[in-house]
Parts: structure tokens; C-alpha cells; sequence
């Protein structure tokens, strides 16, 4: 565990880089004030919530919140558990020992690539009562990024990934030593293994985990306001938030650190390749000199690396950039690509103080990015708002919202198709930066860097596909039931197009399908004879789910 | 022009009709057939570090002395790395005396090496400004992460080595070059394999188009094909307002327009350079088939300047080398030579130049395993009818552990040539003006000289 790690999340001095008491928000358009929590929930408001923080919204889950409070709901997922990733057995590093000749022929892909955890990623989205907690959980995975090109045994990842589903809604402190201590992070960025310096072999300490805990994980490349917007000097610069002494600093604090010893083996540096726990220091190769981080502040000599490393691990968290630079992308993955300075202020002053003087509580976060005015209510009309739906979550919200069963398999192909291949991101960087420009504006929209000419075809076609009917099991998968749409509840009132189209401005457009949008569809639509209710739902839900108008969520 | 899609098609979506947008598609104008201004550039990346030590040998009696002293012989010892001498593939050049060899798996490259249309540059890779063995202690000289794949990458892709980039120097030609193709169908720059960094512009956005299959729209299928089709037309031009929706549904029309004349092109039914590729199905040669239907159709898709990225993976020999590399090599020097036929049957041989990348070179000492570990300089490849071929540059590293090149003990080469110099010597050719050669490669400034001489 985290011995000596502690600490982090106590009462520490943030007033001074606190932000001000949050001012009311200007926001870009005519956003209604949100309604006080006792009021009724409507219809709208209750689907752009489950938009926002489940995998899609689904009729029964509307009426289901609209039943009660959103913040209620929030609250009950908020102390839900993860479904998560158990039972991916331990396996040995070199596949020559783990899938020996005469194994079957799926040994490899289901113990040494990410394959049965992609499946279950979709299953568990799918139909898992944690949806809150997988969101959050899945947006973590963008930010403190493990990809399987460089991981790819499949218990590694799904070890990792309970840390981030479990560490949710805890201190973020916590979740960055859990972070950092996990052995798939440690070989993915290289602290495990990271010996102190060695003069007389050329060996300085991997500065690989240092930069990127700094530049990825915790506060960017510039120093932030609590807006989220760069400081600037007197020149209208911005400030570097590190220099390279510092991440030289932090790589030295992060010496002398291994994988975790295999049972009934004794430890020793450096042990084989594990994945089971935390990775163990190894204090004759930790760098004992003292060491300079962030602030000024530097760490004595002689600590041992477990103090270090706390300590350093201290330093990133107290930081002011954290809650500006975290609580931004967690407003971009849930609500918004381009979330105003005022949305983010107002989470950065939760981060910084969860009310009950806590520092860091990602619960409190999530929940204040989900009740802010900026998120709820039933439209917004502002030309910025909105954000294109990442390829998981266009999957998850057609087979949600439509009605469907899938073992996965189909759904990580095809996700992998539109250029997000789950937990397996082509670098650090992740599938797309958080500042992806938006060609033709302004704007930022990180989901536009996976959008192509040809992943704009998979989309549509993917939709095409379920719609036109079942694909079938992949018979090497355990318990495979292929991927199906159950378009019943569809054709029960496809005779009618007008209650068609309700129901797909209901669930679908949290009733903000336009007008013209809504004509087209059904011009298109009232050309199929009324006496063919199957071709009627399949033409109308192709459409609907095709249109841009739904696949940038607003 | 009655369908813009693949009959065969059909299948995917289990349905029936003619293409969803039968009908809808934009007409492009018949341009004659010339193969007068038109000229392309494709970069073939080498992923996991290609181990330039066993592609280019040195054959002279004292330089593969070194050679073996070092790596051994993997015919006669265990894991030995080392290439014997009798099967390395004797390439001799147009003037001087250098005597290098190529890997066995090199028989089609080595026609081309002897047609002139073939060149090597020796040690080149990742630099911030030159940067000499005791410079390198300097971290601060250095190019960022050295060794990781990941940022090697991203170094080779960008030609930035300290620091992020968001752009790469493929997408940063394709910026400077777009204005040449008025009125093209596609983007200057097509990615067979996605968007890596090399590929993306400051303000072009490449396209990712298939290996295999099609490149289009499925077919809604049925007697409501025509009505669906229709609706989806008009919804791609309705809900402006916001500003997300209007992007989203350009990218998609715009991807409409090239698919109706790019998927004719990337079937491959009425090709003529189909032929040229027979025999091989490995991904390569089917990017590179792809490139090459492209290009012969550079009339039709109304282009002058294009830019092609094709992959290889799986050069990250850390262990099990001479029969992976042999493997890859068998792939890839087959397909670049049906390439290179291709373009001379196309008339255009003198006008395309295919040159490769890869993270980085390998360690010349071998690793335990019969491999080689991550190291930095790296020898690459130069194709064409314009290449001054049968001709190596730059400077090859002595190969000696801890010697002048080596910034370790086990044979990592410090690069005596900057991707910045490589790749604006290949920009200038594209028609790059010297004037824009800084923007594309921002520390192009700090090189000697930014024509090596191939082109």
C-alpha cells in the first residue's frame, strides 16, 4: 500500500491560490438559472445528465432520475462500487512461458493483448449500475494514460484500470500515488527500474515519468489561473510551470523503485517483470542526495524512497495549476469541449476546497462539474457549446438509447476502427490532445482529432450495420453472444412516424431535435409504407444517429 | 458515374441498391492526362527501429572486420547478430570506391540500387543544432527522451527534438503545398494507416484512407435507398448555428467528395499498375499498390503536389532478429520495387520519390536474446527516377564501442546528420520555397547546410 505516501489530502494552505468566491457565471448564451433541487426534473434535463454522465441515455433512465433529485442521482452514483475488471489471471511476462506450445490458439490474444478487456469495457458501459463512476473512470484513462502498445497483458491493464475506476471519486492525491506506484505505469513510462546515478557507467536517472507526471498528469506546460487561462508575465508571456532541473528533481525522487516480487521469490533489484501490486523501493538504489521540486521547495537528503516519493507526490498535488489543468478536461470529457474561464473557476474552487476543507475530492468535483449551471438545463443554444462524441461513447449511446445486447467483441473492433482502440491510446498524448482545433473555428474539440474522412464513414457505416441486423458470436469468445439491436419498442410505434420521431427527440436529442432536422426525418420516412414499421425505425434511428446534429452532443 | 461504391459492398451491410448517394455526387473536371507539373513525396516509416547496422554493411575487408568483431556471425554462433559477408548484396556505387553491402533480403532494392534510382544517407536522426560526443554530456543539447520509442517517433515525425510539436513536417509541407492543387478532390497529404503526427498540418487536415475495401458511405439498401440518401444530404446542411455541428458536417461532405472519386480509384478494377504488385498481399505492398492507383489517377483527383504515409511495424528487434528483420525486409523490398516499376509504367518515375523513417537505429552491440537495443543515427533509403542514386551520403559511424560515433559502450551512433537536413533536401525537391523550408522545419537554421545532395 501507500505507506508514507499519506498526507496529501489533509487540510493544506490553498487559500492563498484559492479562487475568489465563484463570481456569477457570464455564460455564452441565454442559459436559464438552474432550477433549485426540489423542483421537478424535466424530461430534457434528466437525458442531458445521462449524456453527460453515463454511457447513454436510455428511456428507463430518464424516468428513473426524473423520478428524483439530479443531484440525488448523482449522490447514489457517486456510492456505487465499480463493476470493474476482476479475475484476469496472473500470467508469466514471457509468453513462451505463459502460452507453451500446444495452447490453445487464443492463449496470446486473451492473455498477452488487451482483447477480453476491451470486450468487457463495452459490457460493463453497457449495462453496469457504476455508469457514473465508469465515465469519470474512462476520462481518467485519457488523462493518466497506459496504453497497451506498450502494455498489453491483459491482467496489467485491468489492474490499472481498477485503480482509476475504484480512485474515481477519491482524493486526487491518492489516486496520482496509486498512479504512479502501479507497475503497468511504471513500465509504460519507465520509473520501474529506475536507478540512482551512476557516475562511473553513464546512468542518470530516467527523467520519462518526472516530465510526464508534470506535463500530463497534474499542471501542463504553463502556469494557470484558476480559470484555466495562462498566467502571463509583464510581457504578456506565458510562465513555464517546471524548468528542466525540476523534472530533473522529481526523477531522481523517483529512483530505486521495482517491479513487485513474485510470490515465494525474495526481492532484489531488479525483480522480473510483475504486475500484481504496488511496485517496492529498493533504498540501495534510490538517490540519497536532496532533490529540487516545484516552488522551491526541495527534498533533504538521506529520506528513504518511499518519503520521497510522498513528498514529491506532495508537491505536484498542492500545486495551483492541478484543479485548473484536471478540472478543465473533466469538464471537456463530461459536459463541454469549450467550457467557459467562469465553469472552470468554479471547479477549480471545489477542487481546492471541497467545502469541507478538502483538497483534491474528484467526487466533489464531478459532482459540481454535473450541477453547474453551465451543464444543465434542458437546451443550449450557444454556437460553441457541445462536444463530438468520442467513438466509445457513440457506440455505447446507440446501443443504450436504441436497445441492444453485445458481448463486446463487435464494439471494440469497430471502436478501434474509428480510431479508439480502448486503453490502448498510440502514445501518452492519448487518442487526441485536449486543445485539438476545431477546423473552421476557434474552438477546441478534442474529439475532432480522431474524426477523419474515413472514420466519419465508419461511424455512419457502424450505425448502418447494427441497424441492418445481428452480428454474429465470435465463437473463440467465451459466452459470446455477438452484437444485436432490439428495434421492437421502435416498430411498436413506427406506424405512427410523428410518435417515432418523439421518441427519438426523447431519448436520443433530449428533445432538442430541430425543427428541420425533424422534417427531414420524417419526409424520409413517410415515403416507407406505414405497413413496414421495421425499415420505418431502421431509417428513421440511421438518420437521426447519423446527422452531426446528434453526434456533436449539446 | 452511377455508383460510387464497390459492389461487393453490398455484403457489409446485408443490403441491396445502388450507392447511398447514387446521384448526388459532384462532377469533377476530365483534366488531360499530363504528367507535366505533378510531383509526390512518399514516406515510408520503419516502426519499432529499423537496425540500419544490418541493412547497409560495410564490405571493405577492414570495415566489416569491425563489423563482425562486434555483432559476430548468427550463422556460426548463438546469438550473434552478425551478417556472414557471402550473403550480403554487393552494392556498388556510380563513382568512388565505397564498399558496402545490403541485407539478403535486399534483391529487389539491389536492381534498383543498380538502375541509379536508389540511394543510402548514412547516420541520420533526431538533432536539436550538430552536437559533438563530449557536447552530448550537455543534457540540455540533447534532443528530448532519447531511446523511447515514443518520443523518437514523435522527433522523426515532427522535426522538433526538444519540446512537444503538434505538426509534423509531412503536414507542414502539405500547408505550404495546398494552394498548387485548385480545385483537387483530396488534401494534399493521404495517410494510408491514420493519423500519425507526421501527417498533421498546421491548417490541412490529411486524409486516412483504407488499405483494403471500401472508402465511402454503406448503402441504406432497399426501395427507401434513394429517400434516406436524400434526407442525409440535407441533414449535413441544416442546424449551422453551432459551430461544432457546421465543422463536423463539413468534414463529412467533403469526405462524401472524395469518396465518390477516390473509391473508384482505391477498387483498383481498372488499373493498370495492379499487375506490378502480384504475388504480394502483406500490408505494405498493399499501401503501397494504393499509392500508387493514386497517383496514376492524379488527373482525375486534380493534384500537382501529394504527400503519402505508408507504415511497417514490427522492427523492434529486441530479441529473435535475423528472422524477424529477414521477414520485414522480405516485405518490404519486394513492394518498393513494384513501387518504383510502377511509377517508370506510369510515366512518372522522375516525378515520385519514396524515402523511409523509422524511431530510431539499434544498438551495433548485440543484446542478449540475438537482438539489439534502442539507439538513435540511423541509415535510411532514397527512391526515385530524380534520386542521384547508386550513391551513399552523409557519413557512415565507425564502428567501434565507446569510439568517436558512440555516445555509449554498445554502439549508439550520435547522428552526423539532422532529420531537418534529410527531410528539407526532399521538401526543396517537392517544390518547397527556401523561404518556407523554416516553417517546415523550425531548426533547419541551426544545420550547415539544408541540400544533402540526393535530390
Amino acid at each position: 500500500m501507500l505507506a508514507g505516501c499519506g498526507g496529501g489530502t489533509g487540510a493544506e494552505p490553498a487559500a492563498g491560490t484559492a479562487p475568489a468566491a465563484p463570481a456569477p457565471a457570464p455564460s455564452p448564451a441565454p442559459t436559464p438559472t438552474p432550477p433549485p433541487p426540489t423542483a421537478q426534473t424535466t424530461p430534457a434535463d434528466a437525458a442531458r445528465l445521462l449524456e453527460q454522465a453515463t454511457f447513454g441515455p436510455t428511456d428507463a433512465a430518464i424516468t428513473q432520475v426524473q423520478a428524483g433529485s439530479i443531484a440525488g442521482w448523482i449522490d447514489q452514483q457517486l456510492a456505487t462500487p465499480a463493476t470493474g475488471y476482476a479475475g484476469y489471471p496472473v500470467i508469466d511476462a514471457s509468453v513462451s512461458v505463459g502460452c507453451p506450445t500446444g495452447s490453445p490458439a487464443t492463449c496470446n490474444r486473451d492473455h498477452y493483448s488487451l482483447f477480453l478487456l476491451q470486450n468487457q469495457f463495452f459490457r460493463n458501459a453497457l449495462t453496469g449500475p457504476d455508469q457514473l463512476r465508469q465515465r469519470v473512470a474512462f476520462a481518467l484513462s485519457q488523462i493518466f494514460v497506459v496504453s497497451g502498445v506498450d502494455v498489453g497483458t491483459a491482467y496489467a491493464m485491468a489492474a490499472y484500470q481498477q485503480i482509476l475506476l475504484d480512485g474515481a471519486f477519491g482524493s486526487y492525491r491518492q489516486l496520482l500515488g496509486r498512479v504512479t506506484l502501479s507497475p503497468a505505469m511504471g513500465r509504460y513510462l519507465d520509473m520501474v527500474n529506475n536507478d540512482r546515478p551512476n557516475p562511473s557507467r553513464g546512468i542518470e536517472p530516467n527523467e520519462n515519468y518526472a516530465r510526464e507526471v508534470l506535463q500530463l498528469f497534474s499542471l501542463g506546460t504553463v502556469e494557470l489561473n484558476a480559470d484555466g487561462t495562462p498566467r502571463l508575465d509583464g510581457q504578456g508571456r506565458s510562465i513555464p510551470a517546471y524548468d528542466q532541473d525540476t523534472v530533473e528533481g522529481f526523477a531522481h525522487a523517483f529512483t530505486g523503485w521495482t517491479y513487485p516480487t513474485l510470490p515465494g521469490a525474495t526481492a532484489r533489484w531488479t525483480n522480473p517483470v510483475h504486475y500484481a501490486g504496488d511496485m517496492e523501493p529498493i533504498a540501495a538504489h534510490h538517490d540519497p542526495e536532496a532533490k529540487r521540486l516545484l516552488g522551491g521547495v526541495s527534498l533533504p537528503a538521506g529520506q528513504t524512497p518511499e518519503k520521497d516519493l510522498g513528498d514529491a507526490l506532495d508537491n505536484i498535488a498542492a500545486h495551483p495549476n492541478v484543479g485548473p489543468f484536471i478540472g478543465k478536461q473533466l469538464i471537456q470529457h463530461l459536459v463541454t469541449s469549450n467550457p467557459t474561464p467562469a465553469y472552470v473557476a468554479r471547479i477549480s474552487a471545489v477542487f481546492a476546497n471541497d467545502g469541507a476543507g478538502r483538497r483534491g475530492n474528484l467526487g466533489a468535483v464531478v459532482r459540481a462539474i454535473l450541477l453547474d449551471p453551465e451543464a444543465r438545463g434542458d437546451a443550449k443554444t450557444a454556437a460553441s457549446y457541445g462536444k463530438l462524441r468520442e467513438p466509445a461513447l457513440l457506440i455505447t449511446g446507440a446501443l443504450r438509447g436504441i436497445g441492444g445486447s453485445s458481448d463486446g467483441v463487435y464494439l471494440r473492433d469497430r471502436s478501434n476502427a474509428m480510431a479508439q482502440n480502448i486503453y490502448q491510446a498510440p502514445s501518452v498524448f492519448n487518442f487526441y490532445p485536449p486543445d485539438y482545433p476545431v477546423q473552421g473555428t476557434t474552438l477546441v474539440g478534442p474529439g475532432f482529432g480522431v474524426f477523419s474522412a474515413s472514420t466519419a464513414f465508419t461511424r455512419s457505416n457502424f450505425l448502418n450495420s447494427l441497424l441492418a441486423g445481428p452480428q454474429r458470436p465470435d465463437t473463440t469468445v467465451p459466452n459470446a453472444i455477438g452484437s444485436q439491436l432490439d428495434l421492437s419498442a421502435w416498430q411498436a410505434l413506427a406506424t405512427d412516424s410523428n410518435a417515432l420521431l418523439d421518441r427519438i427527440d426523447r431519448v436520443l436529442f433530449h428533445g432538442a431535435m430541430s425543427a428541420t432536422t425533424r422534417n427531414t426525418i420524417l419526409a424520409a420516412v413517410d415515403t416507407i409504407p406505414a405497413s413496414d414499421p421495421a425499415t420505418r425505425s431502421r431509417a428513421a434511428l440511421y438518420l437521426a444517429l447519423s446527422s452531426m446534429q446528434y453526434q456533436v452532443e449539446q | 458515374m452511377n455508383t460510387a461504391f464497390d459492389p461487393s459492398r453490398r455484403r457489409f451491410v446485408g443490403g441491396l441498391g445502388s450507392g447511398l448517394l447514387a446521384g448526388a455526387l459532384p462532377s469533377f473536371p476530365a483534366l488531360a492526362q499530363t504528367s507535366g507539373d505533378y510531383k509526390a513525396l512518399v514516406c515510408v516509416f520503419l516502426f519499432g527501429g529499423n537496425d540500419g547496422n544490418n541493412m547497409i554493411v560495410p564490405t571493405d575487408t577492414a570495415g566489416f572486420a569491425r563489423y563482425a568483431g562486434i555483432r559476430g556471425d548468427n550463422t556460426a554462433g548463438s546469438g550473434a547478430i552478425g551478417l556472414p559477408q557471402s550473403q550480403l548484396l554487393a552494392l556498388p556505387p556510380a563513382s568512388g570506391t565505397a564498399q558496402f553491402g545490403a541485407h539478403p533480403e535486399f534483391t529487389e532494392l539491389q536492381q534498383v540500387w543498380n538502375a541509379g534510382d536508389l540511394a543510402v544517407l548514412f547516420n541520420v536522426g533526431p538533432l536539436a543544432q550538430p552536437l559533438t560526443k563530449a557536447e552530448y554530456a550537455t543534457a540540455r543539447l540533447r534532443p528530448d527522451n532519447l531511446f523511447s520509442h515514443a518520443d523518437q517517433q514523435a522527433q522523426w515525425q515532427s522535426a522538433v527534438s526538444q519540446g512537444l510539436s503538434r505538426s509534423g513536417w509531412g503536414g507542414r509541407m502539405a500547408d505550404v503545398v495546398r494552394n498548387r492543387n485548385p480545385g483537387a478532390s483530396v488534401p494534399p497529404l493521404i495517410s494510408l494507416v491514420g493519423r500519425d503526427l507526421f501527417t498533421v498540418g498546421n491548417n490541412t487536415a490529411a486524409l486516412s484512407v483504407p488499405q483494403n475495401g471500401n472508402f465511402g458511405l454503406s448503402s441504406f439498401g432497399g426501395s427507401a435507398n434513394a429517400a434516406v440518401a436524400n434526407a442525409l444530404q440535407q441533414l449535413l446542411a441544416a442546424d449551422r448555428g453551432n459551430s461544432l455541428v457546421a465543422s463536423a458536417q463539413d468534414t463529412v461532405t467533403a469526405a462524401i467528395a472524395s469518396s465518390a472519386v477516390l473509391n473508384p480509384v482505391l477498387g483498383g478494377n481498372s488499373s493498370a499498375i495492379n499487375s506490378l504488385f502480384a504475388g504480394q498481399s502483406n500490408s505494405v505492398s498493399r499501401q503501397l499498390l494504393q499509392v500508387a492507383r493514386m497517383i496514376e489517377a492524379r488527373s482525375t483527383l486534380a493534384v500537382t503536389r501529394q504527400i503519402f504515409y505508408v507504415t511497417l511495424g514490427g522492427f523492434d528487434t529486441h530479441n529473435g532478429q535475423i528472422a524477424t528483420q529477414a521477414n520485414l525486409f522480405g516485405q518490404l523490398s519486394p513492394a518498393l520495387k513494384s513501387f518504383q516499376d510502377a511509377m517508370a509504367q506510369l510515366g512518372v518515375a522522375d516525378q515520385v520519390t519514396t524515402f523511409t523513417l523509422s524511431d530510431f537505429g539499434r544498438t551495433l552491440k548485440p543484446a542478449s536474446g540475438g537482438g539489439s537495443d534502442h539507439a538513435w543515427g540511423n541509415h535510411q533509403l532514397i527512391m526515385g527516377g530524380a534520386v542521384r542514386g547508386r550513391t551513399f551520403y552523409g557519413q557512415f559511424p565507425e564502428h567501434s564501442l565507446g569510439g568517436p560515433n558512440d555516445i555509449s559502450s554498445e554502439g549508439r551512433w550520435l547522428p552526423t546528420t539532422s532529420v531537418d537536413q534529410y527531410g528539407a533536401t526532399l521538401a526543396r525537391w517537392f517544390g518547397v520555397a527556401d523561404a518556407d523550408l523554416a516553417t517546415v522545419f523550425p531548426n533547419l537554421r541551426n544545420f550547415g547546410t539544408s541540400n544533402l545532395g540526393f535530390l
